[in-house]
């Protein structure tokens, strides 16, 4: 105890003097084992890995707090943050009791929803709702407690090479230069520094997604969330719409999430389809909370906060070298992002690549080693975790589902709720008639047999 | 029975109360810029800037002018930066903690 106290009140004199730093400009050269460029969760998981293991890591955040730049769509999975730290105090916003996946065609909704009772028991399948602002905090102070030092509104601009090597930061803060034997870029995915240094290339718009989000409240309604999504306690729902009803033309969809007593509402697309059909992230979002299936549920909602992000969605083959002459590459700088449609996952990865990151310079700096080469076991490491081998099991996916997206998004869709309509028809006909108008109408779509099997096919290694 | 199912009308706040959401300070300077003018008035007839800008930033009237850029309302995405087509943004982060704070994000 008497240690970590040491080493928090020794890290808030650094936080004050780097504070007044412009006037003092104070010299940190070789005071830290490592930098860590931005507080996000990656980065924080870095550093808290490498402060439990006895080093002295410095991390640099440009936001006024931890999170103040950060978006996301709103769900944390916790297996890692969980292995690496108490998460008794933990800003959890709910847990997810409930994923509901839904169609929208123009007018129309189909949907499953799945609540296995298994989700309402702790500690939740590791799954919770939760603000950026609060949690990214809450995650960067761990690292701090843990003997990390944190330096916010302070903005990394390049790094230091010497001998081909990179030894440091670049900061704006007067005589800004920090060195250290390792960085670890968790930068984000505008990763202005990585880039400027020439360790990633500009990714193409086609693996971008662009989203925007609000946070809404019901003033007038208390009740509002717990009734609408049907929730008790602490239970909460993520709720997944694909479809033109969700997205239009885009490729990509829209959520709802369930806070304490918020709801975060959004929807993420392709960036490039943005720019071609002429669809602004506004206007997008707009439309889909409009739906008939979706403005029921934000009836009467008033906006707390509009926020917006670009996100990674290359996955596994567009991923940069990880590993430089003293540098890593973790989190979204480094690609990883998973959304196959039914699974969103990237913040999770980027403490499992930040944890690993941590790990692998402790290791190096116990042994004393610096360079590439004494990081090369990161990469290899995250290469045979669940982050690169979910990446590489669904990389044949986006293409794929790319290629028929008129189909999935548009036409089955549509198809399908036409079916329902003619299924349970009501009227004087005998229902084989009805069965049969449905069947018809879904063959149509697909193409017979012949289509629907060719369509199964191409999607045989999603159940393998 | 009406022809069409009933939805209730979606009150969308305007783009201006969406930014007066989020928290934001003045760098001074735009943090925003094109790297090369010519590119956007010679070469640039899509403005893919302003189509993918969730924040209104990008404002352009016509296909010869230079586009002016509200950098005063940038949620800092970068998706203007991904999207230019001529890779003609130039895009810096704000300094010392400036720009756009959430407190929710």
């Amino acid at each position: 105890m008497n240690d970590k106290s040491t080493q928090a009140a020794g890290a808030t004199l650094l936080d004050e003097r780097a504070g007044d730093a412009a006037l003092e400009a104070p010299n940190y050269d070789n005071d830290f084992d490592a930098i860590i460029v931005g507080a996000g969760l990656a980065g924080s998981a870095a550093a808290l890995t490498m402060a439990q293991r006895g080093l002295e890591p410095l991390l640099i955040e440009r936001g006024k707090y931890p999170g103040a730049k950060n978006v996301f769509g709103g769900v944390l999975y916790t297996p890692t943050i969980r292995e690496l730290t108490d998460l008794d105090s933990a800003p959890f916003e709910r847990y997810i009791g409930e994923k509901r996946f839904s169609m929208l065609s123009h007018d129309d909704e189909t949907a499953v929803s799945l609540k296995p009772g298994d989700w309402h028991r702790e500690p939740h399948n590791d799954s919770y709702t939760v603000f950026r602002g609060d949690f990214d905090e809450w995650f960067a102070e761990q690292a701090v407690e843990a003997g990390a030092t944190l330096v916010t509104e302070t903005t990394v601009t390049d790094l230091v090479r010497e001998g081909g090597g990179i030894v440091g930061v670049q900061t704006d803060r007067p005589d800004g230069e920090i060195r250290a034997p390792y960085v670890v870029l968790a930068e984000g995915g505008n990763s202005l520094v990585s880039e400027g240094a020439d360790l990633k290339a500009r990714e193409d718009r086609t693996n971008i997604a662009v989203a925007a989000k609000e946070v809404l409240e019901f003033p007038e309604n208390d009740e509002a969330i717990e009734d609408r999504f049907r929730l008790v306690g602490d239970a909460g729902v993520s709720y997944h719409y694909f479809g033109e009803g969700a997205v239009g033309e885009a490729y990509g969809g829209g959520f709802i999430y369930t806070n304490d007593d918020t709801v975060s509402v959004g929807v993420a697309y392709s960036l490039d389809d943005a720019a071609t059909k002429r669809q602004s992230p506004e206007e997008t979002l707009n439309l889909f909370k409009s739906h008939p299936a979706v403005a029921p549920l934000l009836k009467d909602a008033r906006t707390v906060e509009y926020s917006a992000k670009t996100i990674p969605e290359g996955g596994a083959e567009t991923m940069p070298d990880l590993v430089h002459d003293g540098a890593v590459i973790v989190g979204d700088a480094a690609g990883l992002v998973l959304n196959n449609g039914v699974h969103l996952e990237g913040t999770n990865m980027a403490v499992e690549s930040g944890y690993y990151a941590g790990d692998t310079i402790a290791k190096a700096a116990e042994n004393g080693k610096t360079g590439a080469s004494a990081l090369q076991s990161y990469p290899e490491r995250l290469e045979n975790s669940y982050v690169v081998q979910n990446l590489e099991r669904y990389a044949w996916l986006t293409e794929r589902v790319e290629e028929d997206r008129d189909l999935l998004f548009e036409q089955l869709p549509r198809a399908i709720a036409d079916a329902s309509t003619e299924y349970f028809r009501m009227d004087r006909s005998p229902k084989a008639t009805h069965a049969k108008a449905a069947k018809q109408r879904i063959f149509e779509t697909l193409g017979g047999w012949k289509g629907a099997t060719k369509l199964a096919l191409r999607y045989r290694k999603l159940v393998r | 029975m009406s022809a069409t199912p009933q939805v209730p009308t979606m009150q969308n706040d305007s783009m201006e109360d969406r930014l007066y959401t989020v928290s934001y300070d003045d760098p001074g300077e735009s943090h925003l810029d094109v790297k090369v003018p010519d590119i956007c008035t010679d070469s640039c007839e899509t403005s893919d800037c302003m189509a993918v800008c969730p924040a209104d930033v990008w404002r352009r009237e016509d296909t010869d002018d230079l586009p002016t850029i509200a950098y005063e309302n940038c949620l800092e995405c970068s998706s203007c930066r991904f999207a230019c087509p001529y890779d003609n943004v130039s895009w810096e982060y704000p300094t010392t903690g400036s720009g756009v704070t959430y407190k929710r994000g």
